[in-house]
């Protein structure tokens, strides 16, 4: 029973995607009206996984000797996280309804859109590593799809295919300690390694140890594969909300989580976990507070606080890390598609076009301050629990240079969010396009979202229990929600962190004092805006991959003695390989 | 190594397989190339007699080897009714110039 | 008995190879009977007395006549031409490829052991049903396949005389290849 809802919840949406298609473009509202139901299928359905969290395999299908066994486990890391794709799906699609109003080519939007939630429900609800792959190719395929949309903008088509490269270089390390892995073991169930990592050979762990970093590296936009995050804006909102907010991204947190009890004991790895997420959480913090497009400062905020939870790993704090990621998924998807209200309303997202529109969209502001301050870590928002519980493992279970710049990162969290909300909302009006508030679909969503931001802090308690008991090779130390709230609250910590946050916001309200300072740091924001160079890093990168394909392409003559040429030459290498191998 | 007829069949069955391979690395008219996967068809169809033969069940191979020489007629036909459009709408039937085509 | 197999086996690579290097089409359809017609007996030497007769049937009939058709429609030059991988390389791949597989297979050959079996019949249409209704199956698609690509010549043609002819009579403006132009963007 629990095999057949963990496959439905995977095959319902790829239903919808087929039946969204098939309804054609013509009928748009059926195609609305068919992704919104599919989704919240979906979205029960993944509920209905929650009583079911063990760590028992619920459903097992065998695919042959090579490919191992298909298996599906529904612990509680992926069922939760599943239950965030699937929620946070159906809100996406939901704000799609009237975001995409009037777009063309519905059904290809909706249809990528469920196959990706399909994808990334499998992707978390697999315990083989040879399948965790394949869904993880799929959401890469989705993800560029998607970003590129609207295939007619080149920004768009070129942002597509260099957030599809640089992913792929993930996708090469992860399918490299995938193989390893096989060969090693002859199994490519992850339970199972988990069990046994210790008996390998330590070169070999190493390899699959900073492989795999390599590929959550890429997937969740760290440094030094952080570029192709803000190139993905071009992608439309709900999209960027769904999949570059709350989802995919959270991908390489995931893995990295998942497969935490094998690697941590390798010298260095962690350390490295460490330096990945704070550099990554600085140095995208510094660009968010100097850029002028609004989903840009959302994609390098999510950067940042996807360091936080890769800082929160390395450190040695799964159940932190976690619980970091259910908070920003929330409160990230709702800021993207606050932020969506207002590119739908405005037409632009140049912030400084922007400015005053706090009177003419009050909903908006509403729900987008909550946000920021969930961002921001103010008390009471799930933000402030979450990033205060980080820090705090941070603390005690990383060095201490670590903990400094993380907390100098809070500073800087605060001051790019308070100056995006001052941007957008408050201040003087700067363009002077016409302005509504935010359509009844786009407020449905929106609201949902707030009142998650408000409360999710408070399912910490069963959600630690819950990861406890059916993690059986992490070591995790979990506390009741009570528990944890008496622990923050009292910690010197929380109240050094807050300092910062408030000094953050001080330093943005008198912005015109500190102008001296500004000037002295203006070469920072000239490098920060240059992205500090890897931007010419990933360029270099997805160059020298075109001139090789471009170099390749000689070898597919499309002459038939050729092509049988190459069938022999292969067949008698491969013969040629049996026998020598004996 | 029992030198019985069933290697020299074994033998055929690689020779004619090889001049297939040849053949389809070095054949250029279309009509000639379905006359090689004849060939090439029928080196498969006597290594599954010779495996029937070789195992004791003969039928068992008789009735697959019938599945092959259907399927092998099959695609001639379809191959020869291909080649002979091929050269009424383009003109030649060499395969080197069939490549250079375009749109 | 053994040269028996040995001639069998001679007369058919010979075969096999003056098929392929014959430059009349006709020719070598012949030598692919000649074939055909060396494997039936080898076949039936084999103990498959029912595949070797069907064998000689089609391989050596039906596939001739339909070949010797083709190229009395297609023409019968084919031409030597220079192929396009090195005579060298052809020749020297087909060996190697050839004594892998011979170093790996010669060695697996045991003695024939007969068994009890069912007959032919029954396990064709009990044993294999699938097979056989396959088998039906792909016989109806290929008839439909070489219907619908022989008939599709002489409508095709029609349609090409009578787009042609408007260009006759408008100049180069018109047609279908002016057309293509002005459609790309």
């Amino acid at each position: 029973m629990a095999g057949y809802l963990a496959l439905a919840v995977i095959f319902v949406p790829w239903l919808g995607a087929l039946a969204v298609w098939w309804a054609g473009d013509e009928r748009r509202l059926a195609q609305h009206a068919l992704a919104m139901v599919f989704a919240l299928v979906t979205a029960v359905l993944s509920l209905l996984l929650l009583p079911l969290v063990s760590a028992d395999t619920v459903l097992t299908l065998p695919a042959g000797r090579y490919f191992g066994d298909f298996t599906f486990v529904l612990d509680g890391l992926g069922v939760f996280l599943a239950i965030i794709a699937a929620g946070i799906g159906a809100l996406a699609v939901i704000f799609s309804v009237d975001y995409m109003e009037g777009e063309a080519q519905l059904g290809r939007y909706y249809s990528l859109i469920l196959l990706f939630i399909g994808a990334m429900i499998g992707l978390v609800l697999t315990d083989s590593l040879l399948l965790l792959f394949f869904f993880w190719e799929i959401t890469a395929f989705c993800s560029y799809a998607l970003i590129s949309f609207h295939n007619d903008d080149p920004k768009a088509v070129s942002g597509g295919i260099r957030a599809l490269i640089v992913t792929q270089v993930g996708g090469a390390g992860l399918l490299a300690g995938a193989l390893a892995i096989y060969g090693l073991f002859g199994s490519f169930q992850i339970g199972q390694f988990l069990a046994q990592a210790r008996v390998l050979p330590p070169e070999a762990l190493r390899l699959m140890a900073f492989g795999f970093l390599i590929a959550a590296a890429a997937k969740s936009a760290q440094v030094p594969f952080h570029t192709w995050l803000p190139d993905a804006m071009e992608a439309p909102t709900p999209v960027t909300a769904l999949i570059h907010a709350a989802t995919m991204v959270n991908a390489g947190v995931y893995l990295l989580a998942r497969f935490y009890p094998a690697f941590a004991p390798v010298p260095g790895w962690k350390l490295a976990v460490v330096v990945v997420g704070v550099v990554s959480a600085v140095l995208a913090a510094v660009m968010a507070a100097v850029t002028t497009d609004i989903k840009r400062v959302l994609a390098y905020s999510t950067i940042s606080q996807l360091g936080y939870m890769v800082y929160a790993i390395g450190a040695g704090g799964v159940f932190a890390s976690q619980f970091h990621l259910m908070s920003h998924a929330v409160f990230k998807a709702l800021l993207f598609l606050g932020a969506g209200a207002v590119i739908h309303a405005l037409g632009t997202r140049d912030l400084r076009q922007m400015g005053g529109l706090g009177r003419k969209m009050p909903f908006v502001r509403v729900v987008f301050v909550i946000g920021g301050l969930a961002l921001a870590g103010l008390p009471i928002l799930n933000g402030f629990w979450s990033k205060e519980l980080v820090l705090e493992t941070g603390l005690s279970g990383g060095p201490l240079w670590a903990y400094a710049l993380m907390l100098f990162c809070a500073g800087l969290t605060a001051l790019y969010t308070f100056r995006l909300v001052w941007l957008v909302f408050y201040g003087p009006r700067q363009g002077d396009q016409a302005v509504h508030d935010a359509p009844l679909a786009m407020r449905v969503s929106l609201t949902v979202l707030a009142l998650g931001t408000l409360t999710t802090w408070l399912v910490a308690g069963p959600f630690g229990a819950m990861l406890k008991r059916s993690l059986p090779f992490h070591t995790l130390d979990v506390v009741s929600t009570g528990q944890l709230v008496l622990t923050i609250l009292t910690s010197w910590s929380t109240w050094l962190a807050l300092s910062v946050v408030a000094l953050g916001l001080g330093a943005w309200w008198g912005r015109g004092r500190l102008i001296a300072v500004v000037v002295r740091l203006r070469f920072l924001a000239r490098a920060a805006a240059a992205d500090f160079g890897f931007a010419w890093l990933n360029a270099a990168i997805v160059r020298a991959v075109r001139s090789v394909s471009e170099g390749l392409s000689v070898a597919q003559t499309g002459q038939l003695n050729w092509n049988v040429l190459g069938i022999a030459g292969g067949l008698a290498i491969v013969l040629a390989l049996l026998l020598w191998g004996g | 190594m029992t030198f019985s007829p069933l290697t020299i069949a074994l033998l055929a069955i690689l020779v004619l397989l090889g001049i297939g391979l040849y053949g389809l690395l070095a054949v250029r008219n279309l009509i000639k190339i379905v006359i090689v996967l004849q060939i090439l068809g029928k080196s498969a169809l006597l290594a599954l007699i010779a495996a029937g033969n070789a195992s004791g069940q003969i039928n068992l191979g008789q009735s697959l080897a019938l599945t092959v020489i259907v399927a092998d007629t099959v695609v001639a036909a379809i191959g020869l009714a291909l080649a002979v459009q091929v050269r009424r709408q383009l003109g030649t039937l060499d395969a080197r110039e069939l490549g250079k085509l375009r749109g | 008995m053994m040269i028996l197999y040995g001639c069998l086996t001679l007369g058919m690579v010979a075969c096999a190879m003056l098929a392929i290097r014959s430059s009349r089409l006709v020719v070598s359809s012949l030598w692919l009977a000649a074939l055909s017609a060396l494997l039936a007996v080898l076949i039936y030497l084999l103990g498959a007395a029912r595949v070797a007769v069907i064998e000689l049937s089609v391989g050596a009939g039906l596939v001739t006549v339909l070949l010797v058709f083709a190229v009395g429609i297609a023409g019968d030059e084919a031409a030597a031409q220079k192929p396009l991988v090195p005579r060298l390389l052809s020749w020297g791949l087909g060996l190697v490829v050839l004594a892998l597989l011979g170093w790996f297979v010669l060695p697996l050959v045991a003695a024939p052991s007969p068994a009890s079996q069912p007959s032919l019949a029954s396990l064709l249409w009990e044993g294999r049903a699938l097979d056989v209704l396959i088998q039906v199956v792909l016989i109806f698609c290929g008839v439909l396949g070489v219907l619908g690509l022989l008939a599709s010549a002489v409508p095709v043609e029609a349609a090409k005389r009578e787009q042609a002819l408007p260009a006759l009579e408008d100049g180069p403006e018109s047609g279908p290849i002016a057309e293509q132009g002005r459609m790309q963007p």
